[in-house]
């Protein structure tokens, strides 16, 4: 297999004009958290015409189910119907490791995470809609696993840093 | 997190409006606004009462301060690159990580 390269599963997601939100630890990353990411996190709009193009881009990525007992992953059968079947799938494709989240833990899934998402462009002719860090957070905080949890100061800490830095100089309340 | 993001943060949580939080705490909705835009710092009193009104509360600890404030120097280098390499040196960071594990498992 290719060296893994998650903007490549990014980049099939957008040719197959998917309607995504980015989350998780790159979004993390894309915001200023220094955490290490080695894969790709999305929340997908969950109707059936995008379910269709989101098929069609696992399909292109040769998508299949993460399971640590078998590296290259097993083979199931990609499209709509299977795909809104579960709330989460853990995938490998050419490109990496892909965790579709339709509903993240603490959100309402796409709508909702869709608020406070920005748009940010990775790379020359990609750009992404990302999770707010403050969602990003509030995801963490809801899933509670000790890898989200330990992670959260640091989160935290970065958007008050962002925050700061965002910030014309308020008025004190007395 | 600081003052705005929290107000923010438990309102979501609780699913109401400013101006249901407005009507539940008596703080008028616009003065909510403008506490979760920054645009006034509220008190920690009064913050505590708009977060109770929303079926919540604040819990501290007292912890000490990192006096070497690494994190802060990591998070500003960070902050000052553009979103684009800031993911591009996460992923290769990953990638080395990654890397460093499959060398260590094999040599196991």
């Amino acid at each position: 297999m290719a060296e893994a390269d998650p903007l490549e599963i990014l980049r099939a997601l957008e040719r197959q004009d998917v309607s995504y939100i980015l989350i998780g630890a790159a979004a993390a990353r894309i915001a200023g958290v220094p955490v290490v990411t080695e894969d790709v996190d999305v929340t997908p709009a969950s109707n059936r015409e995008n379910l269709e193009r989101l098929a069609a881009a696992l399909r292109e990525l040769g998508a299949r189910l993460r399971t640590s007992t078998d590296p290259e992953g097993v083979s199931f059968p990609v499209d709509a119907e299977m795909l809104a079947s579960a709330d989460m799938w853990t995938l490998t494709t050419s490109a990496g490791d892909l965790d579709i989240h339709f509903t993240p833990a603490g959100t309402r899934g796409y709508d909702d995470l869709r608020r406070e998402a920005s748009r940010e462009r990775l790379a020359r002719g990609l750009t992404v809609a990302v999770a707010s860090l403050r969602d990003v957070i509030r995801s963490k905080e809801a899933a509670g696993r000790d890898k989200d949890i330990a992670q959260l100061p640091l989160l935290r800490r970065t958007l008050e840093q962002i925050r700061e830095h965002e910030r014309k100089p308020p008025e004190l309340e007395r | 997190m600081l003052s705005g993001d929290i107000l923010v943060e438990a309102r979501r949580r609780a699913a109401i409006s400013q101006a249901e939080l407005g009507r539940r705490s008596g703080v008028a909705p616009s003065l909510i606004g403008r506490y979760e835009r920054y645009e006034v710092i509220p008190s920690f009193e009064r913050l505590r009462e708009l977060v109770r009104a929303c079926g919540l509360d604040l819990s501290f600890r007292l912890v000490s301060v990192d006096a070497s404030d690494h994190d802060r120097v990591l998070i500003e280098r960070e902050l000052g690159r553009s979103p684009a390499e800031r993911l591009r040196r996460g992923l290769a960071a990953g990638r080395r990580f990654r890397s460093l594990a499959e060398h260590a498992g094999g040599r196991g």
